[in-house]
Parts: C-alpha cells; structure tokens; sequence
C-alpha cells in the first residue's frame, strides 16, 4: 500500500498549485492513508492540511523542504513532538536573521536540531541530486571525491551522521525524465552500499495533472519570465500530480520495497498537529499568590467602581454572575488569560491610550469588572455563554480596539517586550489571489501588454453584488477582447484557477498570539516588512483552530478620533469631557440621530443606516445598540429588519415564537435580532446548556457542514418535543436559528460599538469642531470622503479655513475667530496638500513658529528640502496666498515660485527681490498681518488683486472655476461653496430641486435631483440594486436604481461625477429617496469630484 | 523672404487611403499591435466624429461602423516621400521637419510660380494629385509658417508683421513644449501663444530658463532660425512601369539589369553602396486564376503584390552580383503572376573600405559567400540556412537557425563573444556523453507493436525489429498555451533487424508516440 510522502502545497508560494485542503482529498479519494505536505521554509499549510485530514480522515503527516547554503533542500519528516519543535526552532532561526521571504540554515543548526526528524534524499531539489550534478569542490575544505556516485554516497553519509542513520531514506521519484532514472540507479547503489531503506514519492505539486498549467505560471511569476522565455524552467511534463497506488506501484514494480516502505515510514511518523504542546502565559502574580487568587482580588476591587460598594444593590444583583465567572475560569485554568488581557488594559490606561474590548468579551462581568470591556453584562442581560463555556474546550477571545496608528502599536510593543521576541507574534495574514492580481500576474505571464493588462485589471469589479453580467467573460468583452479566442480562453480559465490560491503572506492587522516559554517551538516566526514585528506561519483562523490563543488588538479609526477630539477639547475649549460618564440620553445626540443626520458617527453613518434611522427613531442607549445590529447581513437576509421596524412603529402586533420565548425576545419585540437570542432561545425551547448553544452557533458560522446540521435540528427536535412544542411552532423556530446565526450581530459587540457610536454622536453634536478635525487627522476611514464630512460640518455651522502656510499645520487644527460671533474654527492641515511630504509639511509649523515667513523666498530658505513641486501644489491651492502679510492670489504665488525654485544665485538676484535682506522686515509686516488677523479668515476675495504689491504678476487670477479644480486636484476638499452652488440658478431652471427640498415633497411626485455622487453602493443583499448619495450645497439626496435601469445606465452611472437623477419620490417615515427612471450625467464642473464606491 | 510650410493632417490614416483611394471620405482608424491585442493608434475626424477612441481594441472600435485597417509603416514611408517630392518639385530647398510637415523656403521664386498664394494654392493642388490632403501656410518666418500649417486648416496667408497677431489663438501645446513647461504655463493659465506673447521675457527666463524664451520667441513669432535643408534623392528607388506584362525570367532579367545600374550609378556618386534591395512588382490581376486558386483552399489566395527583400552580408554596387542574387531569389520565389510594375529599392550603406586583417584567418570573399548562401537558401528554403542553435524548451528536436556571419564580419565585432562561445563549448564537451544521437528529420513514421503499454516490434523504412530491450517511457509535454503543444513519449530500443537478404542486425534506437497525431515516429539513432 503506499502513501504519498512527499506533496507540496500552494503554501510552498509559488512552488505549489494546490491548496492543503484539495491535496488531502484527492489522496483520500486515490484511497491512500496517509499523506505527508512538506512546505518550502515552513509550515505555513499544515493546519490546514491537518484539519482537512481529519475530516476525510487521513494521517496528515509534517515536514518542510529546507533550504541550505548551496540551494539544494533538505526533505524532513517530523517524527515526534520534539521534531516538530526543532523544526519550527531551525526554520525560525534561518529566517529571523534574514530578510522576508528568505533564509538558509546552516549545518550546524541542522545537526543540532536533526532530533525527532527524518530526512529524505529528496527530488530535483534534494541533496543527492545536487551532488550528482554538482562539479565544485567539497564543503568546508573535506577531500574532494572523484565521481558523482562518490560525491552522492558522501553526501548520504553525512546526512546519516547527522540525522542517524534510521532516519535516513534514499527517496526515488519517477516522472518519466531520463536524468531521473540516472539519479535513481545512482541512489539504488548508495541505499544498497550503505544499507539504507528506499522509499518512493512522486514530488507532488499539485492534485490533478490539470494544475501542471498553474505550476507553470507560478514559475513565470517566480522567475520574472513569460511563457513564451521561460524555456527549461517550465515543467518537462505534467507528472507531478497525486497519483494513485496503483499507479505507484506499476511504477516502482521493479522495487516493491520503496513501495511498501511509504507504509512503515508513514506507521513511524507519530506526531500530529494535535500534539502542538502549546501552552498559555502563566501571569506572575506577586506576593507568591496564585493566578486565581490575584484575578478574584482584582475582580473584587474592579466591581466598586462599577456596581458600587459591596452593600449596593448593583453589587448584590453583579456578585452571583461574578462568581459564576471566576469559578469557570478557575475550572478551565484561565486566570493567567485574563490576567494579562487585564495587563495590557492597565498599560493603555497609564499611558493614555483610550482601549474598549469587545466581542463576546462584553458578555463577561468580571471582564467588566477588570476594565477590559465597558458594557455591564449583568445590566444587559448578556448571555456569558456566548464567550466562554465548560462544553466547548477553547480559549475565549477577547479583541481589544485601540486608536489607530501609534498608539496601538505601542501597545504591540509592549506585548513583544512582555513576553519577549519568542514569546509573541504577529499572527499572519495569508494573501490570496484575486481578480485583480489574478488577471495581473497570469495575464503578464501570457504577455499581454501592460496597458491590456491595465484594462482588465480595472475591468475587474469590484461591487458587492455581482450580477449574471458581471462575470471574467464580460469584463474581456467590456476590455475589447474577445472571450473565444483561444489565449484569452486560456488566461480566463487560468484566472478562476488561481482564485484564492495563495500568493504571499502579510501580517495581520492587529492578531497576536502570545506563548508560554518558546512561540518557536510551536509555530515558526518570521520577520515582517515592518520593523521591530515579528509573524507567526499561520494566520488568524488557522492559530484559532489549532487552539492558539490570540488577542487582538484592533485599530479602530473613530478611538483615535475619540482620543484627539478629547486632547483638542481639553486645549482649546478648556473642558474636560470624560467618555465613561457622558450624560445619558442626551437629547441633542437623539435629535440627530433620529433625523439621521449622523455623517462622521460611528457605524451608523452610512446610507443604510441613515435609511433606517428616521423609521427606528432611537430614544435610548438600546436602541443605538439594536441600530447597530441590525444593518447587518443577518437581519437584512432573514427579513427582521422590517418586522422589527413595524412593530417598534405600532403597526403590526409584538408576538412571539412561543410563550416560553417572551423573557428572551421581550426586548426586541418578539424578532430575534442578536446571536444571543437564538442562543437562549435554544437553551429555553430545546433545554440546551449555554456550551451547547456556543456549540450551535459554531456549527451553523462560516464553515457549516450538511451532517452538522441535521444532526443539531435532531437535538432541537428532540429538546423542543421534550418541552412539548408543536411541530409548526419547531419549524419557525428551527428556521429562525438556521437561517439568522450565521450572519447575526453579537448584542454584546453590538453594546461596545453603541457605546462608541454614542460617544461620537456626542462629540459631534457637542463640540463639531473639535471632533471634525480629529475625523479629518484620521482619514481614512469611516463612510465618507474627507469633502463631504467638512460639507457636512459648514452646514452645521462650523467655520473651516483654507490650508494656508502662514497658519497651518500639519494637522488639522481649531482657531478661535471674532468675527461677527465667537468661536472656533477647524483650520484644515497640510496633510491635505496632495503631493506634500510629510517631513516637509512638519517642518513648516516649526520654522513659522520661531519667525513668520516674510516671502515664499524666505520659506523655500529656511525649509530648503522643499521641492518645486511642493511649492506648486501649495500655491495651487492657495496655501501661499497670505505669506508674508501680503495678499497675493494663487497665480501670484505660483508666478513666484518657479522663480524661487530656479534661483538665480545671489550675485544675480535682484535688489528688490523678497530676500533674506528684507527678512526681517517682512517679518515684522507679515506678524502685524498675522496678529491683526489671527489667521483669520480670508475676507479678500481671490482674484481681486486688491494691494498690487511687489508680488504682482503678469498673470491673469484664477476663476471660480479653475479654483475648484485647483482644490480638488490639489487636497479633495474645498472650504468655498460646494460645486453646485456656482449653478443652482441653472439648475432651478431646468426644475432640480436641491437636496433640502425633499423633505417638503410629497410622497410619489415626479421630481428631479443633481448632485455630485458622494458614495454608489450594490450591497450583497439587496439583489442587484444600486444605490447613490447625491451632494449638493443643501445635503445629500439618495436615489435607488434599479437592476434593469442599472444596466440601461452603467457607464453613467459608474463614470460621471456629477448625475442628474429623475423619478419618483419616496418618503415613507421621513425616509427619503428618488427612485432613478432617468440618469443623466452633467457636466457642470471639471474638478474631480471623488466617491465612495462598492462598499 | 517668405517661407511655406506643409502639413498633412492624420498623416498615417492619410496614408493608408492615399494606397487605399476608395476609403476617401470615409471614417478610418487604424490599428496597431499584435491580434488580439491590437489598439486604435490613429483615426481621422470623421472616424473620431463617430465616437471612435485612440486605444479602442479591435473589437470596441468594430462597433462604430468605420473602416479598420492596419496601420502601415511603409505606406507612410512612401507618402511621406511623395510629400518630399512635392517640396523638391516646388523648391530646391526645402526641410524635412518631420513625417507629416515640410518647409520650403520660396525665395526667389516668384519669376517662376508667381505670388505667394499662387504658390501655396499650387502646393495644395500638387499635394491632391498625390492623394494627400495638406495644410499650407506661407508666413516670412519659419516657425510662423510651420506653425500656422498645423494649427489652421486649408491654405494660410500670413501677412508680414502680422504673425503673432495671427497664431496668437492657438494653443501654446502647438509649440511642442516640454512636458514640464507645459504643466508649468497650465497652473498659470496661460494656453495660447498670445497669453504666453504677452508674458514679460526676463522674469520668463526666471522661471523657465532658455527654453521659456524660445517659446516665448515663437509665440511671438520672432523666432529667425534657417531651415535645415534636406538632401534630395535619399531614398535610391527605381520604378518601371511596363505597357506589357513580363512572364519570362530573361526578360525580366534584362529589365532589372537596368535598373540597377542605374541605382548603383546613383550610390556611387554618393560614395555608397546597396545594404539591401528591395524589390516590389505590381502583378497582372488574372480573373480564372485567382478564381481557380480562391476555391482551391489548399493554396493561399495569391498577393496583387510581389515583395522580396534581398539582404546583402556586405554593402556591394556590383550591378552583376546584384542581378545573379536577384535571379536566384526569384528562382526560389517567382511572382504569381505576370508583372506590371517594377519598383527596386537601394537601402544605402557604406562601402567596405578596410582590408582584412593581418592575422586573421582567411575568409571566403563577403561577395562570394553572399552569393553561396543565396544559392543555399535558392535550394533548401528561407529559415534553413544558418547556424543551427538549440531551443530553450524540453521539445527534443526543437531548435532554431541563427544568421550566418562571414568570419570576417565577427571576428572585427566579436572577439570578446567568440571567447565566451569557446568557453561554452568546452563546458559542453565536458558534460557530453560517450553515446553520438544521430537524429532523423523528420522522424521517420513507424508502426510499433505494444504489450502491457511497451513496445515489442518496431517497423520502418520497410525493416522490421524485434524489441530486446526497452527503457523509457520519457514524456514530456508543453506549450499547452498555444495550439502547437506538444506531448510525447520516448522509448530507447535495442533493436534486431531481420532481413532475408542481410545478416541480422542489431541498433539502439530512439522512438517516440505522438499523443497529439497519434503516430509514432523513430527519431534517430544511438552510433
């Protein structure tokens, strides 16, 4: 019987063609037992390999090639749990001190880590193939042999002294290649001259012969080439598939033994992925107190602050669940866990650093309690189960959010130097082929020209939704190629081959795993691009799946907008305002909210979300939570968003699934809207434990298998007739938990992401200008482009100046004006100058600081790294117009750059230039103007020349319209009005009404609409619709297109800036829209306009 | 002083209707690149009217309903020779300013064509009878003059003095500046000659150097620069038109002997020599054959033209070697019909003026090894003469001919190579093997009787084997992009022969099953 022992998946990155998962079952379909997947430099499929394995089941045996000095590969079987370790340790050794995606191991190492491992002689890329070929001399100065066959039974007589000459196999491939035959015959006589055990492999590289072609291309991407050059670099035939034992063995018949000793090696190849010997951190808890111990002391002393003194009711009713708690986590042995989540929560806390948990996490009281989470659980009635049960035998997980960008990654920092470079990591984020790159890097390989290669790539769509018209074949046609002809056939099929087959590994955002004692003996590390990070071979899912426990610690962009928006509170409006005790129920927020006038705020600013706020109307903090929820899939696909909404309405009356079911559903009106729900109605209906219905929803999440689920609805029957529930009434409740789990909200993660939602909408309503500059210092992120959100902010009122050089910084800031009334102003920052280094942008504040700028001269001067382009781009957008105290215009200021940027030298200046001479003169004008403006805003209209100073030029000032284009070019935002200000009364002429206007118009009359597209959506969900946000200066319209108008009006609707959308106005419960009949580009301005597109 | 320039607008799509006449007045694009991946490169306004995009791929541009062709070089080449012709036949002095626009200076002529109009309306007028359509704009400068032809359409009088006034509408990329200056006078604002006219030429030169002020000087029209005269008669083509049609080589012959004479006269007046003849006959249409030969699939439907290029291995103006390489080139070759037209073209060259080398080994003549190669290729066919180089690929018998050089030739260029060459060669000696692969081309068809999958008998070329020992399958597979992919599978036999007449004999042999034709082929033999 043989088994295949030697397979490379696509995790050997570019070497393989076939994933982990198609490689185990075509081994099992071939009807082999075993199969053994060596990775190059790692072990980055095996977790996947393994976990397809043990559902076929077949034995998933381990190894890795590993590459040496001199390009050759050892071939290692991991035979035991030490193996496995010494091979993580040698790979993370050879890789850590080389550069990503390279490494060699060096003798030595091998031989001190050849323990626990066995070593084949290897293919094309093995040991006995290099010394057959080779012709230089031997390594480390030893007596060169005189023949091949010498220099190969050398070779094999070292790997015996360092592996052990039992853990040695002279390994035979036969693909049909004569150099192949010649190897084998030459290893037939080393094996029988130094008594060494055969054993036959094919040197797999993909499953079927089929993926020869992908091999091929891989090798093209690797190696630069195209098809047509590759040449002998491509395979010589298409042999290197998983081929039966049948097949095997009519290969190899003349040497059964090499055959038969697949079966002893694999009966000897005892270690498993099961057996991986991680284990967690051990906390050191002072004192000589245990884990345990120091984790109910810090609970104990967290409740006060939370629940109050231990007498209070609060206390009273949080006491039972937290001991409930604590005794679980004692019994599962999880204090250290918490401990340290709790450790990193403490470091964020003292340094500043704003941290939430959430996900299931918010269901734990005594994560409560510890600070990790900021949701009270027992207040929420929030199902502990959901985060951690006895039944289901796996660690908890607890994502941390944390601002985005430095802070966290001081956090990160200081996870590696708690438990050291060993003993934390990064986990992995495995990069896939997708359309895009996929049509890239295949259509290069069959060299297709670049600008071909270009317009496929951005053919490739990118929408949610994909229609029966959004398929390869009509992007070729849309790219002007024609899908029948035979390379285009040829690179279409190679297209959908390659999806999702793995390209590279990246990191992960935020995942880390961290290790009692060595991370590297249990997965290999890597270093990733960015320095001081260390990755581990396996990414999230496949870390969580082999029990790894990881946290993460998320990016969140609205923390570190909550974060500065504090900071510029505390320094310019002098208030301090503390995010754990807002005022609650503020009616400001609510008034907002239920106008849906919520751009900025988090997760219940986008258009879906706006189009259910006005219907939910939310007056307390549940409701935002219940907001959150549900805009999600799971509601929208199991069709709870408008029972809910009706019933929250009074139009359809609150029931029930079962009488039973009222405690659990009371809430959300009888329409289970949370996974929670389906959990406890589970537990309720068919008197599932709260471990089995963690169980349930596991069963039905993302990897849902058919048997799973029938057995589980036999379990539901059961306990439903147990409990004595009609058949019917079992149907619907069986249908409900089916069809909703897979996709339904967390309520707890649904509670965290309000409590941020609030917080936001606070800030907002409260202090606009402080918390739109921390939004713009954030983008990207959230819904919007930076231009609609200060759109939105001015028609709040707030005042937002122009970038300006003599005012800016590299950030946004706020200035306070006394202009007509007091207040502050958002300054906007340089980082919204397009084409303005960073280092460039900081230097300036500074400089002005010490001295204003007397002239452009005077800052080219002093900030000499600018560049003309730099100049330009400032100029451009008006940033140069008051420099100096002069009021100048933009093509004033972009006259004089080019001069400053090719000066002269100073024997050919000219005496009345603006130089350093006068420095200190036009200083003293340019604070004058300053300090009687304090960077106020700019009363000077630009192209009115006003003062005719000496920065006059002879060129023509620029016109409202080149201005926009300039701003939009040159930042993606104009302070001025809004583009279609300049041509409402056109507009008005032709019967557009503006956005503002709608709400006055009756339901179902015929109107007209323009505006600039701000966001073009084909959600998933709703079956091929389009949707837009049309901005003008008065807000934002939205208009639906329907599939059918959608493909009358793609080019339109994709390609043009500015639409002109006619149809039927709809307002149902102040929810308004304009159901597109017409679309119509307009062509009213040539600035580019940008959108938010295919979220 | 006046100058005159001449523009032909859409100069490629010109072009191709000027060969083409019946797409006159039509909307044409024109492709370029290899199918299917060719894009639109040129179009002319009516093409671009109709909604017609530079970079359409065939397939888009086919939606328009315009005329596709590709685009051709050659036919540019020649119109823009014609345009060359029509300057020389006005003026001897004229400037090849670039493929599509001339300039003529017109001094003096005014005894000859009369006024400044009558010129440029004589120039528009020649330019029809040529088949092109042209701009032309006679200005006292120039820049004005070239200018004024690629920006205004039809025929512009420039009246002295008014030059900047005139061209001041148009844009300011008409004076082709950089890329950088361009971008640079955008943000200004600045788009037309007289915008930038009016600008300040010192604080100009401040900001964009010497170049600023060149353009500052042509939108001014102040610019004074003399023409670049262009050398008449560069392009050594000679062209015959016959009343009768030639069937007959000797004939023919004789016609060619002329022609070339008279092409070699011209290159030895200008101390040069033919690198390379052309050679371009317009055929006799013949209805019956063309019709027999249209429903005969097996042939390729015959060209109204005949085109043979003869590359020389030196530059030679020997009338009598040229017409014996011609003669063996139309042996190979002869045209499919009578010819009614003959156009030979000299591709000039320098004359070998070194003596070979002291110490270099001693060489055929060029000429002589030019002449032997030619009768080579007159006997076994174009691509199969050369040295012979082994393909890149896994496909046994694959490889490819480079072009022969005379010794001579590499030895002066490539020393340095040939010792790389040596140095290979060596290394492939070492890893030769002992066994001589005598390979047959083509394989020779066999018919191979197998048992369990391997072969047993072998017959070919009427003998019959026996198989006594077998190795192999050796597969290999490859170019599955293409239609031409191969997959084989090899066997080396020993083979005993058995004949009535001779003793029984043993071989080694090489065959192989064709998986794609389904044969099997022997392809050599082990010596």
């Amino acid at each position: 019987m043989y088994n295949e022992l030697h397979a490379r998946s696509a995790f050997s990155f570019l070497e393989g063609a076939s994933s982990p998962e198609e490689l185990a079952a075509v081994c099992a379909e071939r009807g082999m037992g075993a199969m053994a997947m060596f990775d190059r430099d790692g072990v980055y499929g095996a977790p996947r390999f393994h976990l397809a394995a043990q559902k076929i089941p077949i034995r998933a045996h381990i190894g890795a090639e590993v590459t040496s000095p001199s390009g050759w590969r050892y071939s290692l079987l991991v035979e035991s749990r030490e193996g496995y370790q010494n091979l993580c340790r040698l790979i993370t050794k050879m890789k850590l001190r080389a550069k990503k995606s390279e490494g060699l191991v060096l003798p030595g190492e091998i031989a001190e880590k050849s323990h626990g491992l066995i070593c084949l002689t290897g293919g094309d890329d093995g040991p006995l193939a290099h010394a057959l070929a080779r012709n230089d001399e031997g390594a480390n100065g030893a007596a060169i042999p005189e023949t091949p066959i010498e220099r190969a039974t050398q070779c094999v007589e070292q790997l015996c002294e360092i592996f052990g000459r039992h853990n040695v196999y002279v390994e035979l491939q036969r693909h049909f290649c004569r150099h192949e035959e010649a190897r084998n015959q030459a290893a037939l006589a080393i094996a029988r001259k130094l008594g060494l055990p055969l054993v036959a492999t094919n040197g797999v590289c993909y499953a079927g012969p089929q993926q020869r072609e992908l091999l091929d291309i891989f090798t093209c991407i690797r190696n630069h080439r195209t098809l047509a050059n590759a040449g002998r670099l491509l395979a010589r035939n298409s042999e290197r598939y998983v081929k039966s034992p049948a097949e095997m063995a009519r290969l190899f018949e003349d040497l059964p033994e090499a055959i038969a000793n697949t079966q002893v090696l694999s009966s000897r190849l005892k270690f498993t992925l099961n057996d991986l010997g991680y284990r967690f951190p051990k906390y050191p808890a002072p004192d000589g107190k245990s884990e345990m111990q120091f984790l109910r002391e810090r609970t104990q002393e967290g409740m006060i602050p939370r629940y109050g003194p231990p007498d209070s009711p609060a206390h009273e009713r949080a006491r039972p669940q937290i001991d409930r708690e604590l005794a679980l986590i004692e019994k599962l042995d999880l204090p250290g866990y918490f401990l340290i989540v709790w450790d990193i929560v403490r470091f964020c806390r003292a340094n500043n650093i704003l941290v939430q948990g959430r996900g299931s996490a918010a269901n734990s009281a005594v994560c409560y309690a510890l600070g990790i989470t900021a949701v009270d659980p027992v207040g929420m009635g929030l199902l502990f189960e959901r985060f951690l049960s006895e039944e289901r035998g796996e660690m908890p997980d607890i994502d941390l959010d944390l601002p985005s960008g430095d802070q966290r990654e001081r956090a990160i920092q200081y996870v590696y130097e708690r438990y050291g470079k060993l003993g934390a990591a990064m986990t992995a984020n495995v990069i896939t082929y997708r359309g895009r790159s996929a049509a890239r890097e295949i259509g290069k390989a069959l060299s297709f020209d670049p600008e071909t290669l270009d317009r496929l790539a951005s053919l490739v769509s990118a929408w949610e939704y994909k229609d029966e018209y959004d398929t390869l074949a009509c992007h070729f046609r849309d790219a002007g190629l024609d899908p029948n002809h035979p390379r285009i056939r040829k690179f279409f099929e190679l297209c959908v081959a390659v999806q999702d087959l793995p390209r590279h590994l990246g990191q992960h955002s935020g995942g880390m795993v961290v290790c009692q004692g060595q991370l590297d003996s249990v997965v290999p590390l890597e270093p990733a691009t960015m320095p001081g990070r260390v990755v581990v071979q396996w990414d999230k899912e496949d870390c969580a799946d082999m029990g790894i426990v990881k946290i993460d610690l998320l990016g969140l962009g609205m923390m570190a907008v909550l974060e500065d928006s504090l900071k510029l509170i505390r320094d310019d409006y002098a208030e301090e305002v503390d995010l754990a005790h807002l005022p609650e129920n503020d009616p400001a927020v609510y008034s907002a909210l239920q106008k849906a006038d919520t751009v900025g705020m988090f997760q219940i600013e986008s258009r879906a979300q706006m189009s259910c706020l006005p219907r939910l109307r939310p007056e307390c903090f549940y409701d935002i939570v219940v907001q959150v929820a549900i805009i999600r899939p799971g509601p929208i696909v199991g069709q709870m968003v408008n029972p809910y909404l009706k019933r929250r309405q009074g139009r359809e009356p609150v029931d029930y699934l079962h009488p039973s079911l009222q405690p659990v559903l009371e809430r959300t009106l009888g329409v289970p809207l949370f996974q929670e729900q389906l959990l406890r109605i589970a537990m309720i209906a068919a008197g599932f434990s709260g471990g089995q219905a963690e169980e349930l929803r596991r069963a039905l999440g993302f990897k849902r298998s058919q048997q799973r689920m029938r057995d589980i609805e036999k379990k539901l029957r059961a306990g439903m007739d147990r409990k004595q529930i009609d058949a019917a009434v079992q149907d619907t409740i069986i249908q409900s938990i089916t069809s909703f789990a897979l996709y339904g909200f967390p309520e707890s993660h649904a509670a965290s992401f309000a409590l941020i939602a609030y917080a936001s909408a606070y800030l907002k309503c409260h202090y606009l200008a402080a918390f739109t500059a921390a939004i713009l210092n954030n983008q990207p992120m959230g819904f919007y482009h930076p231009s609609t959100l200060v759109k939105d902010a001015q028609r709040h009122g707030l005042k937002v100046k122009p970038i300006d050089v003599a005012c800016s910084d590299w950030l946004c800031k706020l200035e306070r004006y006394k202009k007509g009334r007091e207040g502050l102003a958002v300054r906007l920052g340089l980082r919204y100058v397009k084409g303005l280094r960073e280092e460039i942008g900081r230097e300036i504040a500074p400089q002005r600081a010490a001295r204003a700028f007397s002239s452009i001269d005077d800052l080219k001067l002093r900030v000499p790294e600018i560049q003309k382009s730099e100049l330009a781009a400032l100029a451009s957008i008006g940033a140069l117009n008051f420099i100096g105290g002069k009021r100048t215009h933009r093509r004033d200021a972009l006259w004089q750059i080019e001069r400053v940027a090719r000066r002269a030298g100073p024997l050919l200046e000219r005496p009345d230039d603006d130089s350093q001479a006068n420095a200190n003169e036009n200083a003293h004008l340019a604070a004058n103007a300053n300090a009687e403006s304090g960077c106020e805003s700019k009363t000077f209209k630009e192209g009115v020349n006003s003062d005719g100073g000496a920065a006059n030029s002879p060129l023509a000032a620029m016109t409202t319209e080149e201005r926009l284009i300039a701003d939009f070019s040159g930042t993606g935002i104009t302070v001025g009005p809004h583009p279609l200000a300049y041509h409402r009364a056109d507009l008005q002429r032709q019967g557009i009404r503006p956005a503002s206007d709608l709400a006055k118009i009756p339901d179902g009359t015929f109107v007209r609409v323009a505006g600039a597209v701000i966001a073009r959506q084909r959600p998933g969900t709703a079956k091929g619709f389009v949707f837009l946000s049309l901005e003008d200066e008065t807000g934002i319209a939205n208009a639906i297109i329907t599939p059918q108008l959608f493909r009358q009006y793609h080019i339109t609707v994709v390609h043009n800036p500015v639409l002109l959308i006619e149809g039927r106005l709809q307002n149902l419960d102040n929810v308004i829209s304009v159901k597109a009949e017409r679309v119509l580009p307009l062509s009213l301005t040539r600035a580019d306009l940008s959108s938010h597109d295919f979220h | 002083m006046a100058f005159a320039s001449i523009h032909v607008p859409d100069f490629s799509v010109q072009a191709v209707i000027r060969a083409e006449p019946a797409l006159r007045g039509r909307a044409v694009a024109l492709l370029e690149g290899n199918p299917p991946l060719a894009n639109v490169v040129a179009a002319n306004l009516s093409a671009l009217q109709a909604g017609i995009e530079l970079g359409m791929t065939k397939t888009q541009a086919g939606d328009f309903g315009v005329e596709i062709r590709p685009r051709s070089p050659a036919q540019e080449k020649t119109a823009h020779a014609a345009l060359l012709d029509l300057g020389w036949s006005i003026s001897p002095r004229v400037e090849d300013t670039a493929q599509d626009t001339i300039l003529l200076d017109l001094a003096g002529l005014a005894s000859l064509s009369g006024t400044d109009e009558a010129v440029a309306d004589r120039m528009a007028q020649q330019a029809e009878s040529l088949d092109l359509v042209v701009n032309v704009a006679v200005a006292s400068n120039v820049e004005a003059a070239r200018l004024a032809a690629r920006g205004f359409s039809g025929v512009s009088l420039i009246p002295p003095g008014e030059e900047a006034q005139y061209l001041g509408c148009l844009p300011v990329d008409a004076l082709l500046p950089s890329a950088e200056i361009l971008e640079t006078l955008d943000r200004w604002g600045v788009r037309t000659c007289a915008a930038l006219a009016a600008l300040p030429v010192v604080e100009l030169s401040e900001r964009l150097g010497q170049e600023g002020v060149r353009l500052h000087e042509l939108a001014r029209c102040a610019d004074s620069r003399s023409l670049v005269l262009a050398e008449p008669g560069h392009s050594f083509e000679e062209e015959m038109e016959l009343e009768d049609a030639v069937e007959e080589l000797e004939p023919l012959a004789f016609l060619l002997s002329r022609l070339l004479g008279q092409l070699c006269a011209r290159l030895e007046a200008r101390s040069l020599a033919a690198a390379a003849i052309h050679t371009r006959f317009e055929l006799e249409p013949s209805f019956e054959k063309d019709f027999l030969r249209a429903n005969d699939l097996r042939r390729k439907p015959p060209s109204k033209i005949y085109e043979k290029t003869l590359a020389l291995p030196v530059p030679m103006r020997d009338p009598k070697v040229l017409l014996k390489l011609l003669r063996l080139q139309l042996e190979t070759n002869p045209p499919a019909a009578p010819i009614l037209k003959i156009i030979l073209t000299a591709e000039p060259g320098r004359q070998r003026v070194a003596q070979g080398g002291l110490f270099l080994p001693v060489a055929p003549d060029p000429e002589k090894l030019g002449l032997t190669l030619a009768r080579l290729t007159n006997l076994v066919g174009d691509g199969n003469v050369g040295s012979p180089e082994i393909a890149d690929t896994h496909r046994s018998d694959e490889f490819q001919m480079r072009r022969f050089h005379s010794p001579r030739e590499t030895s002066e260029t490539s020393g340095k190579s040939e010792r790389i060459a040596a140095g290979a060669a060596t290394q492939t000696a070492e890893l030769r093997t002992a066994a001589i692969f005598r390979v047959f081309r083509p394989g020779v068809p066999a018919v191979v009787e197998l048992r369990e999958g391997r072969p047993t008998r072998v017959r070919f070329r009427g003998m019959r084997g026996d198989v006594l020992a077998a190795s192999g399958p050796w597969r290999t597979s490859g170019v599955w992009w293409r239609e031409d992919g191969w997959h084989n599978d090899e066997w080396d036999l020993e083979l005993q022969f058995h004949s009535h007449t001779t003793q029984a004999k043993r071989g080694l042999y090489r065959i192989y099953f064709d998986s794609i034709r389904q044969s099997w082929f022997v392809r050599g033999m082990y010596d």
